[in-house]
């Protein structure tokens, strides 16, 4: 059947490639034929005749003129297009030439069986006769050469076309004979096509063009950046950066988060919601506001009177604060759920056996928390080394690895080094990951005992609750302050300027970025919906079936979390520019790069939620006669329906929200409001960029309030469900 | 409840099941060894017929219940249901229908929709569906319940919406595995009954996994009693329980003695054999066996009496008497033990109506004695016998 099949195929290959080839070269044919009508009588006509054959240029063609019909060993003379003369005179000798010589004499027309190089390119050579049409006699050879490109590319793009349908082929028939399930097996084959080809080659090719130098092997790259002063400082900085920011964002999360589990703090509610509302911010929004407070024009900075006093927001010390600001976050959930899983009962036995309260803390709890503290400050390191957005307006005089790449690819035009760097930025990141998975995981104190005690010790006398208070709301205070600055920039004629009350920023910011926000929400909208099911159809089949290849399978899926988003951005703009997949100007590099970065929180989530879930329920569905497709719609969705709604938020949030990849993605036909909002910003045009963030805010909050809404409903509905 | 089974003609559907040398090999994930789960399997289960796979646990028994309905592939062998080779056909495609020990609900559909699943899949009417799920569901006694989500329904209500979920698609084969061993003791003896009553009924070839003797007894039609993979006996409850194959199966289907005793001839009426001294003729014996052997004399409680010592075959004391009413369990511990073979020391004697029979008390010396006509003499052997 298969070999049967490969006959069938390759006869039609060769057909179609020789029926083109025919055709093609039939057409260069007649060009000569009806150019070698043309040739002249009057040998004084002849270098006119030639001339105006270059000068016109409408075939696709270069003429050249050997004069005679040289006998082997003769000097050949030849005129005509320069390159090709050259060659004539060079190659003389060639048997090849002396055929296509030998035909002419014959009247013939020749093609030469090889290809020639004339003017660095690859070229197809034919000889015709220089007939005279006065005399009849042949008065030299005309030498034609045609470009082979065409033919050439024609052939590669028939060759992949083929090699991809006959793999398709190949697919559908090794699943319809061997497979017991075809479907499955079709969700299989069709996932790993997806992860090679949207994460392994694109990551593949970052990689080799990072050891390019003009097509071939070289350390140049890696050289120039390991040793370049510039790139190190950029190396630097982030790691500063990345330091500041997590040490900051980890004591100001512990605070919350201590607070939290630990005291009997008030308006504890608030305090949460307000440790969790900056991770949903969107790119941009708490960088305009510094900006618009302590920027160079800032309400802030003229209230102080500091302008031109030496004072700059732009730098180190800005960059850590609006990043303590918007991943502090991070550590407070993470140290929330540290804290709440070390039972309580250790602080009550401590306190029992009569030690202080401060005694108890730094003696029990602080110790316990030392994992979670250190997993905290590496996923704030981490994320702080990823961040783009955050540089890109406030970066100043430091210099940061993300931002450099950027500037390479964008700036510079040099995608090698900007993929190369980005790769550097990947090895903090992986350290990072390699700490915490074998060192921070194994020393770990968090005790399991089924379920949390509900209890809350008071670990804090009242002064120290009250310091511990005065410390949290100032936080708070400054996040609402930061809000409420991106939202009073909407109706403010010309922030630092002109503080008159004016609705025109809106007016403006709307018509402006009508297309924009169009395509953002369009291609999240896109994306969400495919994104979520490919998590859970990947979560289904990680979890319940056995095939080769599931730990490769699930490690290149969940690879992208991993990766910073300039690495992704630059990465895909490499593979995607070039045969055989081009896609780099389209909304499917945006939507794809969208899928391919959230699916591994949906899968985690879809994995969670599915190993609660009885194998049997689905066998049971499966016994009754619904197939692997009917079980997954209708028992698999269903069930696990808060993780699917949780993934499709997440997705439509990041996806609104992007920048660091998105913005080597878009093209003038595909816009992302993200990055209207950086051009508003950096023209100085902050009330358009207030007015666009708040939009963003908006349609995020909404999307995150629709998700908790539709799961609560699903909660009630499936409570008492074990 | 009457049988309302009027639009389903028993029998009529029902098919028999065909497995022929049936092996499967798992690779054990820790390891990477293969294990032969089930090793060389062949029976034949007739139309109609309920049969129980019982055998300690992992001795293969779901493993071949999985194999049956397309969850497992086996590794060698052919599986027919009815004429029709079913080896290669997925789970869906097969025309069986199983219980879940954990029930496997959908937890996201009331009682209605569970039940009517199947039949949405066959694409009946939606008509014929209520009424069809209407009548299944009176018949398992849950007509009140039907709009209620399945975590509102006890363990036994929840099993029932199973059963009747599996019934209703009227399957070839009904499967059910271990499917009372989540419900309470009385509970499960009402469900035995009304399990039998269905599968009757309906007309159903049914195949029972279970490792609960009692269960498997009071259910079946027939019993295949396993162990590592291979099927050791099949036959009807009775002829499991009297006339067992060896020491294994007379050990796990119920409490058993045994009397070390010498054969001196076999005749065609009988085994005659010889135990301290004293002659008996069993009526049934292991054919392998002939005159001069070493072999076991096998008892069961109510085949055994206690009487003055020195009367019997063996003495022992009297270390415990458990009154049930109609009968009393007098444990005996004796010198018979043997640790090695896992032959028990201590035995079990039914006496029944013990208000009107002498009961020796807890510390006496008694003598046992049995009687021959419900015996079976057994070879020795060297794999130990399971207790019960």
């Amino acid at each position: 059947m298969l070999l049967f099949v490969v006959a069938v195929g390759s006869w039609i290959y060769t057909s179609v490639q020789g029926e083109f080839l025919k055709r093609s070269r039939d057409g260069q044919r007649r060009t000569v034929e009806t150019i070698a009508a043309g040739y002249p009588a009057g040998p004084e006509d002849v270098d006119g005749w030639l001339q105006r054959l270059a000068d016109e240029g409408g075939a696709d063609c270069e003429v050249a003129l050997v004069d005679g019909i040289p006998m082997p060993g003769d000097e050949v003379r030849a005129r005509g297009n320069a390159e090709l003369a050259a060659l004539c005179r060079a190659s003389g000798a060639d048997p090849e030439f002396a055929k296509g010589f030998d035909n002419a004499a014959y009247e013939e027309i020749y093609r030469s069986v090889k290809d020639w190089a004339v003017a660095g390119s690859e070229r197809a050579l034919l000889f015709a006769p220089a007939l005279n049409p006065r005399t009849h006699d042949i008065d030299g050879v005309l030498v034609f050469s045609f470009g082979t490109e065409a033919e050439r590319g024609f052939i590669q793009m028939l060759r992949t076309l083929f090699g991809v349908a006959f793999a398709l082929f190949a697919i559908v028939i090794w699943q319809m004979m061997l497979s017991r399930d075809p479907i499955v097996g079709f969700a299989l084959a069709g996932l790993f096509l997806m992860a090679l080809t949207f994460v392994a080659y694109p990551l593949f090719e970052a990689v080799r063009l990072s050891f390019l130098q003009n097509g071939h092997f070289s350390l140049e790259i890696w050289r120039t950046i390991l040793t370049s002063e510039g790139y190190l400082d950029a190396l630097m900085g982030s790691l500063k950066l990345g330091c500041w920011t997590a040490t900051v964002s980890t004591f100001v999360g512990f605070l919350f988060a201590f607070a939290v589990t630990r005291t009997n703090i008030a308006f504890k509610k608030l305090i949460s919601t307000m440790g969790v509302l900056p991770v949903i911010s969107p790119p941009f929004s708490l960088t305009l506001s510094i900006i618009l407070l302590f920027g160079n024009n800032g309400l802030v900075t003229r209230w102080l009177g500091l302008t031109g006093a030496g004072f700059t927001i732009y730098g180190l010390p800005g960059l850590v604060l609006v990043q303590t600001m918007g991943m502090f976050p991070i550590a407070f959930l993470t140290l929330t759920g540290v804290l709440q899983a070390i039972d309580s009962t250790y602080e009550e036995a401590s306190l029992n056996l009569s030690a202080s309260r401060l005694k108890t803390f730094t003696a029990i709890t602080l110790p316990l928390a030392v994992p979670g503290l250190l997993s905290a400050w590496l996923l704030v390191f981490t994320t702080s080394l990823a961040d783009f957005a955050n540089p890109l307006l406030l970066a100043g005089d430091l210099r940061v690895l993300s931002l450099e790449s950027y500037i390479e690819v964008t700036g510079m035009n040099r995608l090698g080094h900007g993929a190369a760097l980005s790769i550097l930025l990947l090895l903090p990141t992986l350290t990072a990951f390699l700490v915490q998975r074998f060192w921070v995981a194994r020393k770990s104190y968090v005790t399991v005992t089924g379920k949390p005690s509900g209890r809350v010790m008071e670990l804090t006398t009242p002064g120290v609750r009250k310091a511990l208070a005065a410390a949290i709301f100032c936080v708070i205070f400054f996040l609402v302050m930061l809000y409420g600055t991106i939202f009073a920039g909407c109706f403010v004629k010309n922030w630092g300027i002109d503080y008159t009350f004016s609705l025109e920023n809106i007016t403006e910011a709307i018509t402006r970025s009508r297309d924009a926000l169009f395509d953002t929400v369009t291609l999240a909208a896109v994306a969400t919906p495919i994104a979520g099911i490919i998590a859970m159809i990947a979560a289904l089949l990680i979890v319940r079936r056995r095939f080769h290849g599931k730990r490769l399978l699930e490690m290149l899926l969940m690879t992208p979390f991993a990766l910073p988003g300039t690495l992704v951005g630059i990465s895909y703009i490499l593979a995607f520019n070039h045969a055989p997949i081009i896609l780099v100007g389209t909304a499917a590099i945006i939507i794809i790069n969208y899928v391919v970065r959230e699916l591994p929180v949906g899968i985690e989530g879809g994995i969670a939620s599915l190993r609660q879930i009885d194998p049997s329920i689905e066998e049971a569905a499966t016994d009754l006669g619904a197939d692997s497709a009917t079980v997954f719609r209708t028992v698999v969705l269903p069930l696990v329906r808060p993780a699917f709604l949780s993934s499709l938020s997440y997705t439509f949030v990041r996806s609104m929200t992007a920048v660091s990849a998105v913005i080597f993605l878009i093209s003038a036909r595909w816009y992302h409001l993200t990055v209207l909002i950086y051009n508003f910003s950096e023209n100085l045009r902050f009330g358009l960029a207030s007015v666009l963030s708040t939009v963003l805010i908006i349609i995020v909050f909404g999307a995150f309030g629709l998700m908790r809404l539709l799961v609560r409903e699903n909660e009630n509905l499936m409570k008492n469900v074990t | 409840m009457p049988d309302t089974v009027n639009g389903t003609t028993p029998a009529a559907k029902s098919k028999s099941v065909t497995f022929d040398g049936i092996t499967k090999i798992f690779k054990d994930p820790q390891s990477g060894q293969d294990v032969k789960a089930v090793d060389s399997v062949s029976f034949r289960i007739e139309p109609g017929e309920l049969v129980t796979l019982l055998g300690p646990s992992g001795c293969g028994k779901t493993t071949v219940l999985r194999m049956l309905s397309g969850f497992e592939q086996p590794t060698a062998g052919r599986i027919f249901i009815g004429e029709t080779d079913v080896t290669q056909t997925p789970p869906n495609k097969r025309d069986t229908a199983m219980v879940f020990q954990s029930y496997g609900l959908f937890p996201h559909m009331n009682v209605f929709d569970n039940v009517a699943y199947g039949l949405k899949l066959r694409k009946m009417p939606s008509a014929d569906i209520a009424q069809k799920v209407g009548r299944f569901l009176d018949m398992v006694g849950l007509g009140a319940m039907a709009k209620r989500p399945p975590s509102r329904l006890s363990g036994g209500q929840q099993q029932r919406v199973a059963l009747a979920r599996s019934l209703i698609v009227e399957p070839s084969v009904l499967l059910l595995d271990e499917p009372l061993s989540n419900l309470d003791a009385l509970l499960r003896e009402q469900m035995r009954v009304e399990i039998r009553r269905l599968q009757k009924s309906l007309g159903i070839t049914a195949m029972y996994v279970t490792h609960d003797r009692v269960e498997a007894m009071s259910l079946s039609d027939r019993i295949i009693v396993m162990r590592g993979g291979h099927i050791i006996q099949m036959g009807t409850p009775s002829e499991i329980y009297r006339d067992p194959v060896n020491t294994f199966v007379a050990g796990f289907v119920g409490k058993v003695a045994f009397f070390p005793c010498t054969v001196r001839d076999i005749s065609g009426s009988g085994c005659h054999v010889e135990v301290k001294g004293r002659s008996f003729e069993a009526p049934r014996w292991a054919r392998e066996l002939k005159a001069g052997d070493s072999a076991l004399v096998m008892a069961r409680p109510e085949s055994l009496s206690i009487g003055e010592p020195g009367t019997g075959v063996e003495d022992g004391v009297v270390t415990a008497n458990v009154y049930l009413g109609n009968s009393v369990e007098s444990w005996v511990h004796t010198d018979l033990g043997d640790p090695q073979s896992g032959l028990p020391s201590d035995v079990l004697v039914q006496i029944d109506n013990p208000d009107v029979k002498k009961v020796w008390n807890e510390g006496e010396r008694v003598s046992l004695s049995f009687d021959p006509i419900l015996t079976k003499v057994l070879p020795e052997e060297t794999e130990p016998v399971p207790r019960t």
